[in-house]
């Protein structure tokens, strides 16, 4: 009887403290996944304004393209791969344009390009041109957290 | 036949004296775990106003032009404060993007910080 009540002590005792402990884990772990998920976001909104400005003639044309840069945000370092993905579409009056599409995908940098496997987001945006070449909006087309 | 056996009071008193000693670590053990979930709740709900000022700020700043200001539609709940630097609420420039570090304060004492990026489309 005297082991039965121990045992149960002891029981009860491991089943609170492994409760507090996952708790806490749970919470630490919501953290870091919402710290890495929005420094993706910002290292690509960077990312986004570099592209901007980047020379039509270049990489800033519907040329075939790509590059990439980093941010360290949140104590995370972030690595942007993007490159063109430019389509053509006809306009009201049946013209056909161009149109600026750049595709950039977000993972924690390792020195080396991001795997479709760890990237954390992957954005689809329209760079809207005038005739001399400044982008007079970006449109975001698409935005996935993965 | 009946026999005159049983315990002593000195047994008893010390067997008063584990029980109570158990029961008492019981209690603070379920007064610890209360405490933690308590703990882990406003954590959860720090968690909840940071993810909401962050996307009200993006928001508001993907929506104001060069030259306005912007103000994000947020507010927190009860006992929480935010905060944000820098105080700057004037619209970046298309040719920018502007890091903020926004602070959530908990009722309990506890700060969340994130640093997130905005920029006008």
């Amino acid at each position: 009887m005297a082991i039965g009540f121990m045992v149960l002590i002891g029981a009860i005792a491991a089943g609170l403290s492994t409760l507090v402990m996952s708790s806490n884990f749970n919470r630490v772990t919501l953290d870091i996944v919402r710290d890495r998920q929005y420094a993706a976001d910002g290292a690509i909104e960077e990312a986004i304004t570099a592209v901007r400005m980047l020379d039509r003639s270049g990489k800033g044309s519907c040329e075939v393209a790509a590059g990439s840069s980093t941010s360290e945000l949140n104590e995370l370092r972030i690595r942007v791969d993007w490159e063109n993905v430019c389509g053509v579409v006809r306009t009201a009056v049946g013209d056909l344009v161009a149109q600026r599409n750049v595709v950039f995908s977000a993972c924690q940098d390792t020195g080396d390009v991001c795997r479709d496997d760890e990237v954390i987001v992957r954005a689809q945006v329209n760079f809207e041109q005038a005739e001399t070449g400044e982008v007079t909006r970006t449109w975001v087309q698409s935005w996935s957290v993965l | 036949m009946r026999t005159d056996l049983g315990e002593s009071l000195v047994e008893i008193v010390i067997t008063v004296v584990i029980i109570g000693i158990t029961v008492t670590a019981l209690l603070s053990g379920l007064g610890s775990a209360a405490a933690a979930g308590n703990a882990h709740k406003v954590g959860v709900q720090a968690d909840t106003a940071m993810r909401n000022y962050a996307e009200a700020v993006k928001s508001a700043v993907r929506g104001c032009r060069e030259g306005q200001s912007w103000t994000p539609d947020f507010s927190p709940a009860a006992g929480f404060r935010v905060s944000m630097s820098p105080a700057d609420t004037s619209c970046p420039s298309v040719k920018e993007s502007r890091r903020l570090d926004l602070t959530v304060d908990s009722p309990t004492g506890t700060r969340q910080v994130l640093t997130i990026v905005v920029r006008t489309p």
